[in-house]
């Protein structure tokens, strides 16, 4: 594995460990006074710099540090997380985000920014709460306060250090215990890229130490393997730190030694006579740094501890790391939290347990979305190949054998499980989109001025990875427009005798079969008389068009359509909903507004789940076969010539249970065909458009109903008005899926392009 | 005496000896097994447990075949590391000839 690697595995984990602190914090924001939840978002933090140290990001591991430094005063108990440390906190996680997208992809980041959030944080370690000082200035400060952060930023230790940091206090300056320390290193230890010179470096900054290295199992050269450990030690070390201090030291290595450490006296008797101790130098300086650098150049006590840090969390980083190979990340962590959980107090203790048990429950693996991508097409094609068999055996055997039927009702019930199961691999929660949307309101909020909590609900819905990829954009652009649109200042809310901060709620659900996501805002709502106006001003509709509150509320979906006096940074540059109507769409999905003045607006968007299969209707018109997406079928009917109305010059309704329905001729729209059909001789699909009104598209017949294979026709041919994608039948023949929403649109006078004939296109 | 002396060789150890280092030194010094040796570590920055392991099996090898095996010059980093680690290079420094 080369160093990119493995580098590339570390942003993966930042990625992760920056979600992680962003809910944390979010949780936190929330009044979560969990100290597990601290725990987590420290460790967030932690984790990041210390495998940015390993790879020399410097600015990243700079202002990790002092952000880890703030927060562990927040660990502490040292400083109340409320809401303005909160705010500053969560600003310092969006440029932490920054800074790693800048150390991976390259690109600058805002240091103006990053500056000014150090100085906050600092001023929030410093200033803020006068115990807080205590870790800028260690050395004003007596041992045991000095002692805190090299403890606490050594390991993951969560509550139970400040715990015992409060048991050892007292005792500390009185007398040191000693410790006896059995040190047996595995192979395995070397093998992960860590050494023991390392660990007993770390251990010999916790006390005074001394030394006996067991050299017995060491064979002569010939019979040696360079790459086994034979050496092991036994130490002893007298220090005030406590035993979880040392124990914190091995951390990394716990399951690649044989580890045992014992309290040998309360006093300063070293143990161990029988065996020769050799005492370990006090200034080991020397080996902090890789080149050696002119002797006696004394390095200031905090920087040399921040180094080691950096050096053990690097340790970490490549254990994990290889970890990571093993495809056994999570579970190799869980028991890491197991025994955290088991040393803090009874409250987290339960917390912790129910993590490690959640973590321990879902082990997970790294796949490569490629090896994903592949495995769904070729079970795409398994899945059109079973269609062709069972036809062929059909065809060739009409009376077939009820074995070869049975076996093939089997084949299908498999290749459909087989399917589900694969497009279950892909599904993904919706979580980090929603979190990134957090950020965005945050920034926003700060742009205009305007106070805003958003809301996120139904985080974990699941919904293919591709549409959550392609969700980002659009909710970007519409949490813009309902932070900056939607919700008004501070002071007309409160003039219209609401709270002066605005909420935006973001739900994602699953609802039959598609996955629902709504954004509300508790604004203004509408002005639906600003929005008819500038559709008037615009030429979009006469001026004096009869149109329904919810015809108006749709009409800032046109292109070019901004209602914002004026044009600000955020939104409002005329590339607004449109361009959201049109990626949501792009994804087979449908987007809704319906909005409440004074109350606010709710966008719903209706998405797939995927975009590799789809259940549909498949129908004849005009001896091509098509297919119909089931989920924009309402219900299906026989038009009876009673029902069928004209109108107009050549517009047909049909009269369905009292109420008036336009009737769409698919095969005239799609140009199938050059005359209209007799609504009689054919069937009727009432089906549901995305502005709320019904159709009845005509087709000549229903052939069946199956589930298809997606294959989109723009990347194997072109861009056809009026169809979405393609399928291959059981047959072998390609079928078009329609675009309802263009045809219902094509229906009401947007006519497709004349030079998009389908006809050839069968 | 002036035959031992010819056969003398020595051994100047790289500036890092870690982990990737120790199947390298190891070949080294099998390769200059049966002559008196001297090692030059004065030149070495950081060195790893596996390093050192594989040097004091060289000492005992050396010393199971009564032949000399001696550190010349050490660096500060190396002697650190070995006392840090408890292993005793003392009676292994060079002494007058």
């Amino acid at each position: 594995m080369d160093m990119n690697e493995i580098k590339e595995i570390f942003f993966q984990e930042c990625e992760e460990q920056l979600a992680e602190l962003e809910s944390g914090l979010l949780k936190l924001n929330d009044g979560d006074r969990d100290p597990e939840t601290v725990n987590a978002v420290f460790r967030a933090v932690h984790s990041i710099k210390g495998g940015a140290g390993a790879f020399g990001l410097d600015d990243l591991v700079s202002f990790a540090h002092v952000f880890e430094t703030t927060l562990d005063c927040v660990r502490s108990n040292r400083l109340d997380p409320g809401p303005e440390v909160l705010k500053v906190m969560l600003k310092s996680a969006d440029v932490l985000a920054d800074l790693t997208n800048a150390a991976r992809d390259g690109g600058s980041v805002d240091e103006a920014r990053s500056r000014q959030l150090i100085k906050e944080l600092e001023a929030l370690a410093n200033g803020e709460v006068p115990q807080a000082s205590a870790v800028a200035e260690p050395v004003a400060k007596a041992a045991p306060v000095v002692a805190a952060p090299v403890v606490n930023d050594e390991g993951f230790q969560p509550v139970a250090f400040s715990f015992d940091d409060f048991e050892t206090d007292e005792p500390a300056l009185m007398e040191m215990p000693t410790y006896e320390i059995v040190f047996k290193p595995k192979s395995d230890l070397y093998a992960k890229g860590n050494d023991a010179t390392l660990l007993l470096r770390d251990l010999s900054r916790l006390g005074e130490m001394s030394i006996h290295c067991d050299m017995d199992a060491l064979p002569t050269l010939d019979r040696l393997s360079p790459e086994t450990a034979y050496f092991s030690w036994k130490v002893s070390l007298k220090t005030d730190k406590g035993e979880d201090a040392i124990r914190t030291v091995f951390e990394f290595a716990e399951w690649d030694c044989d580890l045992d450490v014992s309290l040998v006296s309360g006093d300063a008797a070293p143990a161990g006579e029988e065996l020769p101790m050799q005492p370990v130098p006090f200034d080991l300086s020397i080996l902090d740094d890789e080149p050696v650098g002119p002797i006696g150049v004394i390095e200031e006590e905090e920087q040399l501890a921040a180094q080691q840090e950096i050096r053990n969390a690097a340790v970490a980083a490549a254990g994990t790391a290889s970890n990571v190979l093993q495809m056994a990340q999570s579970a190799a962590r869980a028991p890491a939290e197991k025994s955290a959980g088991a040393a803090a107090s009874a409250a987290a203790q339960s917390a912790a347990a129910q993590q490690a048990a959640a973590s321990a429950a879902t082990p997970t693996i790294r796949v490569d979305l490629d090896r994903v991508d592949r495995l769904i097409n070729l079970v795409g094609e398994l899945v059109i190949n079973q269609a062709m068999l069972s036809q062929s055996v059909i065809e060739n055997d009409a009376n077939g054998t009820s074995s070869i039927n049975m076996g093939l009702e089997e084949l299908q019930q498999l290749t459909r499980e087989i399917q589900d199961s694969v497009m279950a691999i892909r599904a993904q929660p919706v979580k980090p989109v929603f979190q990134r949307m957090s950020r965005i309101v945050r920034e926003i909020a700060d742009m205009t001025g305007k106070s805003v909590r958003l809301i996120t609900e139904g985080e974990n819905t699941e919904v293919d990875k591709t549409v959550i990829d392609k969700l980002a954009e659009p909710l970007t652009h519409m949490i813009r427009n309902a932070v900056d649109h939607g919700l008004e200042t501070p002071e007309k809310r409160l003039a219209a005798g609401k709270s002066a901060e605005g909420t935006v709620r973001l739900t994602a659900k699953h609802r039959s079969g598609r996955i629902v996501i709504e954004l509300a805002d508790d604004g203004a709502g509408i002005n639906r008389e600003k929005v008819r106006q500038k559709a008037i001003d615009n030429d979009l509709i006469a001026a004096d068009a009869n149109l329904s509150d919810e015809e108006i509320d749709n009409l800032i979906f046109h292109a070019g359509f901004s209602t914002a006096d004026k044009i600000s940074d955020i939104s409002g540059r005329g590339v607004g909903m449109d361009v959201v109507k049109r990626s949501i769409q792009a994804l087979g999905g449908r987007i809704n507004i319906s909005s409440k003045p004074g109350h606010g607006s709710v966008f719903t968007m209706s998405l797939p789940l995927t975009l590799a299969v789809l259940d549909g209707m498949v129908v004849t018109v005009a001896n091509q076969t098509l297919v119909v997406p089931l989920t924009a079928i309402v219900e299906t009917l026989q038009p009876e010539a009673a029902a069928i109305h004209s109108f107009g010059s050549n517009q047909r309704l049909i009269s369905i249970r009292n109420s008036f329905c336009p009737l769409v001729d698919v095969g005239r729209i799609l140009n199938f065909r050059a005359s209209q059909a007799d609504p009689v001789e054919g069937v009727a699909l009432l089906v549901e458009s995305e502005g709320g009104g019904q159709r009845a598209l005509m087709v000549d017949a229903i052939q069946g109903q199956r589930q298809v294979v997606i294959k989109s026709l723009e990347a194997n041919y072109t861009h056809v008005p009026g169809i979405a994608a393609a399928t291959i039948l059981g047959d072998g023949r390609v079928a078009l899926i329609l675009d309802v929403d263009t045809i219902v649109a094509a229906s009401r006078g947007q006519s497709l392009k004349p030079e998009m004939s389908l006809a050839a296109a069968g | 005496m002036a035959s031992k002396k010819t056969a003398r060789k020595t051994l100047s150890l790289a500036p890092v000896l870690d982990l990737n280092e120790a199947t390298t030194l190891h070949e080294k010094l099998l390769g200059l097994k049966g002559s008196d040796l001297t090692i030059d570590a004065s030149a070495v920055e950081r060195v790893g447990t596996l390093c050192v392991q594989v040097l004091m099996a060289g000492a005992k090898t050396w010393e199971e075949e009564h032949l000399s095996f001696t550190f010349s010059k050490v660096s500060d980093a190396f002697e650190k590391t070995t006392q840090l680690i408890g292993v005793d290079i003392d009676h292994l420094m060079a002494k007058e000839i």
